[in-house]
């Protein structure tokens, strides 16, 4: 396998590249305008400026691992293929009934999502199996062959075929595809038991039909990707990182594109938890603010929290994915006055066009850059190492006349106040994600990156408590070197509704062949040796009658009276701890099996510093006035990142530029420079009652 | 007292942590409650209140909470004399009639927050109880003639002293529930939400000092501000609507009137003239009242304004005692949320009238359907509950939603694969039902057909519905919304129209229940609607092409 390690992360308006060689742990880091037409074009030019900086030969690339947003934008543009859909009669309407619920209870102009398939091309065939994996009626295969043609006729490219119960007998849907596919060799098509084999059919038709319209799409899309890497020289297939934070082959992604709709964010998660790790910060909040939103994100003992659904565009889409909070407020976030007189930042944002004021490109209102700007928290001559002239007088001009006046405040205030709300905003998201998973977040290190990150983690840490900001070396490409740390992760599931105890055996076991035959498929697909995959078995369970699960670990693929009990037991503990109580006289049942499958890769080496760094002296850019919270504005030494001397200290106050991030550190601070180059910040914290608790 | 002067900054951020420690609240009680409706449909909410019992955060998961524990905190407060209330105490109510609860299976838990021995705030959660007593299991059904039927009545009591659970108390609770098991895990998750907001509130304070009050207030003034500006962004006047419930005998109904007065920056809402309160469990006791008065309100004038009692206090509402809209005890009031839809409209009614270009023609509230009878497969006896969705209305410049919860109410319906897993029940189809949104330029929200085949013996059904007897009305010439129905065997020989409201009858092993819930009204006349619309709604199978073809024809001349 070569050395050279590429990991390729598109964002909305840039694209970052990280070249590493993992046999000399040098590492070169290139950003390139991301082409919105067709992102392949953008990232291969990418690719092949960045093996001429770092003087790479193609044949050497071992790996390539790629962050994309395609399936992501292309849901929500709408931008999908045109969808048929092949149902149980009397059911075409489920996917559009929803669960009778109103997306927003008091803003009644937020529809409901319109399904991919709309229904005109949503065909009923006669068919029923019940909720045991009977068939009660079979399937009219006839009525299958006129659906198909009717669908292929009215311009569908593409089918989800979505039964009622498929998920504990597929042979209807499996039987129906091959017709379909008979009569319409090239249609693209997916069911809903290969999808997702979960019960509740709404969340289950709705990931299938999304699924099923995003296939050509994303087809046509590493098609070019994938040709124009080989083209490039690059002998290894690139990798795709999934919303589960594991990395797999393009032919994975083509049959199921639902698994990337987090994708760059992923990748972002997962080097943190590698950096922090490796820093000796297992526990770690991730805070990734970019210009628009920002993604919260807890990390305990290095490895990133998952959950198994998450909306996207409206939709309930149920794959296994990294439990990302995402705020929508970030450097871009627009500042206004509410009808009744009070500051407010976001949820609107300038975008990258026309941007902050301050940008010269035409925004006349004022943003969280602004403020900082103004603030002096920003360099005010230009940003992206001198490369982008900004223009402050613009950015204090849209604070003045948009917020001094209605406030009745001066421009430093009202500037002071946008930092102040921002700040508080996203203290809730991290102290929320931490609640919600029962942890409280002071026991961890906060970890800013994105563009924004750095320059109000010191001040949010404060708010929450938060004793340690450990900021990395590059945080605004985080994404992309994450990209280098990711593994390759599958994870499948399949309800079997079916009460924990020995006359279950042989339901639960033939649960536990199919997904393993699944896995084995996969691993496959993946060219991975079977013998290098780690299994881990779960299986979802609850009180009869109870209505959400929580999963046990299984601790094999084999199961007899035995370890059903411990399951049971494991579940009844479980319980206790989350929930205060057990019920052991009552039954339990399982609900769904689980099974991730891990091959694990190689860790890439720490980022060795290049150059020869000096002191601190020489680091020196400027002395100038920055605003602080509890100080003012104070004379503030202002740093080049790059030239910063490793495994050194000193104090705040100070501002860290460098490329792509701005760090802010407050006066009462202290920070150590790791010998990676990361900034591990460490602020006081007031006692108060947050603090005794 | 003397409030030092607070700027929209401060006020802004103060708010923020308030509304953070609310949603930490409701986090908490999500995470650590029990029972599927608190779990996984959030029937819960969780709120701050200040010293003088004023809400100023709410985190609402369900509008119908929305000022819910206004009335359980003000119970609280005058039946307890203050220097009785000590840290450490918690309190519990669900009486619609004396603490402030809207039904009996919405549980409201209060904690006071003390700083420097003075009480500065109060927290509360109230959070759906799966069963607390009664004469049918899940302690609602529009067949109850009494509260005394429908479950236990809790005044505020203590629960807790000195942090520690009052067994006796918690005792009664227990014994008077179905499922004991289910009440002790989410009454603690209800505590548990409590502390994490007592935390909250003293570390807010603590950080704030002697500033947070003033900017609590400075905050719900600027609530107020906004809110003002928005009625007063509203032709000023008095706007007169009416509306009906159904009546109790078939074809009678049940007046809703309204007076709606806006002027100077306030609405006042009178229902002085509506119908006497019903024998039937379908009265809108007040804290319901109120929730919609403040959901269509907000939905209507601003949708982001903050759920607390600076735009609260902009709006006054008067109901005479006995009537449907402020029945007296011990009239019951388990079915209050179908009741509230119909409500919902007499309000936004009034509100169209007064905003033309937002206006929203009436909607078809949701159905509520209790089968019964023993499951063969299990042996055990079993109770399905569900709801089933009507239609919204449309507006002025869109269609209504099909297939949605309206107003104030916003359960989830139950997946069929999870139904057949748990019950001896069969759905044959489950849809939009064609045509039941009216026809217009705008169309309305369609209701739902939903048919269920019993797969065994012995199996009851009890049915509460609105709307069956008195249609969503239509708008500026829009159509009005169909009738919901209940049908027994359609299609067959046997078919057999059910009443509006059913207790306990008989559906036989193999028999089919259709039920089909109410669509909502249109906005404007058909001829307006945009052709591309009318040919889409042709080739999806919403309208008739015989409806359609005529306009197409006229527009040809």
């Amino acid at each position: 396998m070569g050395n050279a390690w590429i990991g390729i992360d598109t964002g909305g308006t840039f694209t970052d590249l990280t070249l590493a060689n993992v046999a000399s742990g040098s590492y070169w880091f290139h950003k390139t305008p991301t082409t919105p037409d067709d992102a392949s074009r953008g990232i291969l030019q990418g690719m092949r400026e960045l093996l001429e900086i770092a003087e790479i030969d193609p044949g050497e690339i071992g790996f390539v691992c790629h962050g994309t947003t395609l399936a992501t934008n292309a849901i929500l543009e709408g931008k999908w293929a045109r969808t048929g859909m092949i149902t149980t009669a009397g059911f075409r309407d489920v996917i559009e009934l929803a669960r009778q619920r109103r997306p927003n209870f008091f803003n009644l102009d937020v529809p409901k999502p319109t399904p991919p398939a709309s229904r005109d091309l949503r065909e009923e065939v006669t068919e029923r199996v019940a909720h045991d994996g009977s068939v009660i009626v079979p399937l009219d295969e006839e009525a299958v062959r006129e659906a198909a043609a009717r669908l292929k006729a009215r311009g569908c490219t593409a089918v989800a075929i979505c039964f009622l119960h498929s998920y504990a007998n597929q042979a209807h849907e499996a039987r129906a595809a091959e017709i379909v596919r008979e009569v319409w060799p090239d249609v693209y098509l997916c069911t809903s038991s290969g999808v997702l084999a979960e019960f509740r059919e709404y969340e289950r038709f709705a990931t299938t039909s999304v699924n099923a319209s995003l296939l050509p799409v994303i087809d046509t899309y590493l098609e070019r990707f994938e040709r124009g890497v080989n083209d490039l020289g690059v002998e290894r297939e690139p990798l795709i990182m999934q919303s589960n934070g594991g990395a797999v082959s393009p032919a994975a992604v083509r049959a199921m594109p639902v698994n990337t709709f987090f994708s760059g964010p992923a990748g972002g998660v997962i080097g943190a938890a590698g950096l922090g790790t490796e820093a000796g910060f297992p526990n770690v909040v991730t805070l990734d603010m970019g210009g628009t939103s920002t993604d919260v994100a807890l990390i305990r003992d290095g490895i990133p929290g998952k959950k198994g659904a998450r909306d996207m565009a409206g939709f309930p889409v149920r794959t296994r994915t990294l439990d990302l909070h995402t705020i929508g407020a970030g450097g871009g976030s627009l500042a206004w006055i509410d009808p009744g007189g009070l500051l407010k930042v976001g949820p609107k944002s300038a975008g990258a066009m026309p941007g902050p004021a301050s940008y010269g490109r035409g925004g006349e209102l004022p943003t969280v850059t602004d403020a900082n700007m103004v603030l002096g928290r920003l360099n005010q001559s230009a940003l992206l190492d001198g490369r982008m002239q900004v223009f402050p007088e613009k950015g204090l001009k849209a604070i003045e006349t948009r917020l001094c006046g209605p406030l009745g405040l001066d421009a430093v205030r009202a500037a002071a106040g946008v930092v102040e709300i921002i700040n508080v905003n996203m203290m809730g998201a991290v102290r929320v994600i931490s609640v919600e998973q029962g942890e409280d977040p002071r026991r961890f290190a906060l970890m800013p990156f994105g563009g924004a990150g750095p320059l109000h983690a010191c001040d949010i840490a404060r708010i929450i408590g938060i004793p340690h900001i450990f900021v990395p070396q590059r945080p605004g490409i985080l994404s992309a070197l994450g990209l280098l740390h990711a593994d390759t992760r599958g994870d499948f599931s399949l309800t079997r509704l079916a009460t924990a105890e020995a006359s279950s055996l042989a339901v639960l076991q033939d649960g536990i062949a199919q997904l393993g035959e699944k896995a084995k498929a996969w691993l496959r697909t993946e060219r991975l040796p079977a013998q290098d995959a780690v299994y881990e078995w779960a299986a979802d369970m609850r009180y009869v009658g109870q209505n959400f699960e929580l999963a046990a670990a299984l601790p094999s693929d084999r199961l007899d009276e035995a370890t059903i009990d411990g399951l049971v037991e494991q579940f009844h503990t479980a319980h206790e701890q989350a929930y205060g109580y057990r019920m052991g006289d009552r039954p339990v049942e399982i609900v769904n099996i689980r099974l991730g499958v891990g091959v694990v890769r190689p860790v890439p080496p720490p980022d060795q510093a290049k150059a020869a760094r000096g002191t601190l002296d020489e680091a020196l850019i400027e002395v100038r006035p920055v605003w602080y919270p509890d100080t003012d504005f104070t004379d503030t030494p202002i740093y080049r990142r790059t030239s910063l001397p490793l495994e050194t200290s000193f104090e705040g106050p100070a501002v860290v530029e460098q490329m792509d991030a701005t760090t802010v550190i407050p006066p009462d601070a202290r920070v150590l420079i790791d010998r990676f180059g990361n900034l591990m910040i460490h602020i006081s914290i007031e006692a108060n009652p947050e603090g005794q608790s | 007292m003397t409030a030092p002067a607070v700027d929209p900054i401060t006020a802004e951020v103060v708010s923020r942590h308030l509304l953070s420690i609310a949603e930490e609240m409701g986090a908490t009680l999500i995470r650590t409650s029990f029972s599927p409706n608190i779990k996984e449909r959030a029937d819960c909410s969780t709120a701050l209140f200040d010293s003088r019992g004023r809400v100023i955060a709410q985190a609402q998961r369900v509008p119908v909470h929305l000022g819910s524990m206004i009335g359980a905190v003000d119970a609280i407060r005058s039946r307890f004399p203050l220097e009785d209330i000590q840290p450490g105490d918690m309190f519990v109510a669900n009486d619609p009639y004396s603490g402030g609860g809207s039904h009996l299976p919405d549980i409201n838990v209060i904690a006071p927050v003390f700083r420097n021995g003075e009480i500065v705030a109060y927290v509360a959660n109230i959070a759906h109880h799966a069963d607390v007593g009664g004469m049918v299991a899940g302690s609602e059904a529009a067949v109850c003639r009494s509260i005394f039927q429908e479950g236990l009545r809790i005044p505020p009591v203590r629960i807790m002293r000195g942090n520690k659970v009052l067994k006796d108390v918690l005792d009664i609770i227990l014994l008077n529930s179905r499922t004991p098991d289910e009440r002790v895990g989410d009454l603690n998750a209800q505590f548990a939400s409590n502390h994490t907001g007592i935390r909250g509130v003293e570390a807010l304070f603590a950080r704030y000092g002697d500033t947070t009050d003033a900017a609590i207030d400075a905050y719900l003034e600027f609530t107020r501000r906004r809110f003002e500006t928005a009625i007063r962004g509203v032709a000023p006047g008095t706007y007169h609507a009416e509306d009906f419930l159904d009546g109790e005998a078939e074809g009678e109904r049940a007046r809703i009137a309204l007076k709606v007065t806006i002027g100077d920056g306030r609405m006042i809402l009178d229902f002085e003239g509506s119908a006497p309160q019903l024998t039937w469990a379908r009265n809108i006791p007040n804290q319901a009242l109120i929730a919609t008065v403040y959901t269509v309100a907000k939905s209507l004038l601003d949708p982001d304004v903050p759920a607390n009692a600076g735009y609260f206090d902009a709006i006054e509402i008067l109901a005479p005692k006995g009537s449907v809209v402020q029945p007296q005890a011990p009239a019951p009031v388990g079915c209050r949320s179908i009741s509230c839809g119909v409500l919902g409209d007499a309000i936004a009614a009034a509100l169209s009238q007064a905003m033309p270009e937002k206006a929203i023609a009436g909607s078809g509230p949701h159905h509520l359907a209790v089968f019964a009878g023993p499951d063969p497969r299990s042996g055990e006896y079993f109770v399905n509950y569900e709801t089933i969705a009507g239609g919204m209305g449309a507006r002025a410049y869109r269609d209504g939603m099909d297939a949605v919860r309206v107003h104030a109410s916003g359960a989830a319906n139950l997946p069929i694969e999870a139904l057949e897993h748990a019950y001896p029940l069969r759905l044959e189809r489950y849809a939009l039902r064609d045509g039941s949104g009216g026809y217009g330029q705008f169309r309305g929200g369609t209701g739902v057909v939903r048919d269920y085949r019993a797969l065994a013996d012995g199996i009851t059904v009890s049915l509460s519905s609105e709307r069956q007897h008195v249609p969503a009305l239509g708008l500026a010439g829009g159509g009005d919304g169909e009738r919901g129905r209940f049908v027994l065997d359609p299609g067959t020989d046997e078919e057999r129209v059910l009443k509006s409201a059913e207790a306990d009858i008989a559906l036989a092993r193999n028999h089919v229940l259709s039920i089909r819930t109410p669509g909502s009204g249109a906005y404007g006349t058909l001829q307006k609607r945009d052709p591309d619309l009318l040919e889409r709604d042709v080739r999806e199978g919403r309208i008739p092409e015989s409806l359609a073809r005529p306009r197409a024809a006229s527009a040809a001349e």
